[in-house]
């Protein structure tokens, strides 16, 4: 997964995130709102029944205080009055509260503004009725009511109140419905936005999903590749470790047998040599006038003109051939060594260092005093190594620095040691004729040397050296400038690993 | 080796101017005793273990074997151990003569029955010497002969 598509996928939760938090607010908030609607709705419906009832009151009041006058006139009881009196007080309040109810409506308005002044009319009649009763005028009052002047008024009443309750009903069936769409409303919008919740949520869910699997594939690829890694880097060590096998028992079989034809030009050079000798007596025997026999033990025969210049000839091509297999034979013996000692096995044991170090010392006393030299040994990190190995190593340092000095300069060599990480760093420094930077890598080549070529040497030691280290599981190197001094810097591990290269033959 | 009892010396040596250099110089010590040389190992086996490979061929006589470890078809260690583990030849002395210096290989020859182990010097004066000395070794050690 590219790190632009891990971002993508970031950003889109977030998005996500976000989106599922915008609907839930707005599902609240719409919800708050259409539930106030509904509370609303259902106030104006109960208002609307209330209305209603109080129309039903005012004309049942309207009624009865009609039945009492009628009461009163008929039988001219005080209880009718009373009656009277009350529904006519109640139908009074019940006006007041109608006009009360109604003031959010014109339209009822008006009609109770047309109805109160004949409900008034009505009560006014009736009292005057009932008046006429009292002061003994019964057939005025029975006339009045038998003529039905009122029952006009009542009928417009009755139609008025009708009117009114067609007007509630009407609203009321507007509220109802839309108290009904309220709720409605405020259900299918808590119903979507619960689905959209949900729905947000399952592609929520499916993407965290899809991201913990992305995240255990890359996790088992990470495992797999760690696996894929470790096993790369064995295979190259073992690759490495059997190349450098193979060029050991390369360079181990090819000096061996380039010795064999070397055993072979000496050897009949050396017949060859006798042969020489052999012949040149015969000719010194000719070439004398008397044929007495070279005395017996007398090597070279006095020669004299052309046969001395053959015979000095013949001494001169027979030299070099000598002394070039002897310098070959040198060569193949430190190859010989140098192979041999890549298949030596390694014993690690715990050395003193310092005293490792001082041993060699000694050893060189006579060249350190020949050179007005001194050597200090700083303090030294004590390791685990093989101490043959480390012999060499410091002893081959110790002589190269004894023996490159400046002439004429009282050599001054210094042996220090730290440690960092798990190695020792040990450092061998001197003061003499130093390397030209351009011949650091030479140095370490086999039979490569550096500088005035004025001491005897084959451009072995250094080499052999680096190996050694490399095999310790250590690193080597210079640093140092011409006629300022060098130092060699060894890094070896401190405890010893079972990877250093030992042969597992 | 008396000249009652002839011993003949098998020269297994690959490397025909070793082999010249040797017989020179063990000539030069006094031996005068047949020298059957073998430049390789198959060669030297057919004739140590005749037609049937047995080796019964050379039953009763005294051989002395000089042998070469690098061969060009088999190691000179093969040669040994067969050698040594056949009835009639196994107690012909062996002499191993060869460049190899290791101290595994030494002790391998030893281990197999090799009676004396050489390693050639490449200085011809030190090899000369080192050859004429196995001359004077060879004209005073007694060699049996063979089983019948």
């Amino acid at each position: 997964m590219t790190p632009e598509a891990t971002r993508r996928r970031a950003i889109g939760q977030i998005l996500l995130l976000a989106a599922g938090l915008i609907v839930l607010t707005f599902i609240s908030a719409g919800s708050v709102y259409l539930v106030n609607q509904a509370r609303e709705d259902a106030r104006w419906v109960v208002h609307t029944v209330e209305v209603e009832n109080q129309i039903s009151l005012t004309q049942l009041q309207m009624r009865r205080a009609e039945s009492a006058q009628r009461g009163y006139i008929s039988t001219l009881l005080p209880d009718f009055l009373t009656d009277f009196d009350a529904a006519a007080s109640e139908l009074t309040a019940d006006l007041a509260r109608l006009r009360q109810l109604t003031t959010d409506n014109p339209l009822q308005g008006r009609l109770l503004d047309e109805m109160i002044p004949l409900c008034n009319q009505r009560i006014e009649e009736f009292r005057k009725t009932i008046a006429l009763a009292r002061a003994e005028h019964v057939d005025d009052a029975a006339r009045i009511v038998r003529e039905g002047i009122g029952r006009d008024a009542m009928g417009h009443i009755d139609d008025l109140a009708n009117q009114m309750r067609v007007e509630e009903d009407h609203l009321f069936l507007q509220r109802t419905t839309s108290a009904d769409r309220s709720q409605s409303l405020a259900a299918s919008m808590t119903a979507a936005g619960s689905g959209l919740v949900v729905i947000l949520a399952g592609i929520s869910i499916f993407l965290v999903r899809r991201s913990a699997s992305a995240r255990d594939a890359a996790e088992a690829q990470l495992r797999d590749n760690n696996l894929n890694l470790e096993a790369t880097v064995d295979a190259r060590t073992a690759d490495l470790r059997e190349a450098n096998d193979e060029i050991q028992r390369f360079a181990y079989i090819v000096s061996h047998d380039l010795r064999s034809p070397l055993v072979n030009i000496m050897g009949f050079t050396s017949e060859l040599e006798e042969l020489r000798t052999d012949i040149f007596k015969r000719i010194a025997a000719l070439a004398s006038a008397s044929p007495a026999p070279v005395a017996a033990g007398e090597l070279e025969p006095a020669l004299e003109g052309e046969d001395k210049q053959l015979s000095e000839g013949f001494s001169e091509a027979l030299g070099f051939i000598k002394s070039s297999i002897a310098k070959m034979d040198r060569l193949i013996t430190a190859i010989l060594n140098l192979t041999r000692e890549g298949r030596r096995e390694f014993e690690p044991v715990a050395i003193d260092t310092r005293e490792l170090i001082e041993n060699i010392v000694a050893t060189v006393a006579h060249q350190v005093s020949e050179a007005k030299a001194q050597i200090r040994i700083e303090p030294l990190p004590d390791i685990v190594s093989d101490r043959l190995a480390l012999e060499q190593i410091f002893s081959n340092l110790i002589d190269n620095a004894l023996k490159y000095l400046k002439p004429g300069v009282p050599g001054d060599i210094s042996v220090r040691g730290r440690t960092k990480l798990g190695f020792a760093i040990f450092e061998i420094a001197d003061n003499g004729r130093g390397i030209d930077p351009k011949d650091h890598q030479r140095i370490f080549d086999l039979f490569r040397r550096a500088g005035a070529q004025d001491r005897p040497g084959q451009g072995i030691g250094l080499a052999h050296v680096r190996a050694l280290v490399r095999r310790l599981g250590g690193t080597m190197s210079v640093s140092s400038e011409l006629h300022n001094g060098s130092t060699f810097t060894i890094t070896l591990p401190i405890g010893w690993k079972a990877s250093n290269r030992n042969r597992d033959s | 080796m008396s000249q009652s009892q002839p011993v003949t010396i098998i020269m297994i040596e690959d490397d025909e101017g070793h082999a010249r250099l040797i017989e020179r110089n063990i000539r030069r010590s006094g031996i005068n005793n047949e020298i059957v040389p073998f430049t390789n190992g198959t060669a030297a086996l057919s004739y140590l273990f005749g037609g049937d490979g047995s080796g019964i061929d050379h039953g009763g006589r005294a051989l002395l074997i000089l042998l070469d470890l690098n061969l060009p078809d088999m190691t000179g260690i093969d040669i040994l151990r067969r050698v040594k583990e056949n009835k009639y030849l196994k107690c012909a002395p062996v002499v191993v003569l060869t460049t190899t210096d290791d101290s595994q290989e030494i002790k391998r020859c030893y281990e197999l029955g090799c009676n004396v182990y050489i390693t050639k010097p490449v200085n011809y004066e030190s090899f000369a010497n080192a050859i004429r000395q196995l001359g004077l070794f060879f004209s005073v050690i007694q060699v049996p002969r063979s089983a019948p």
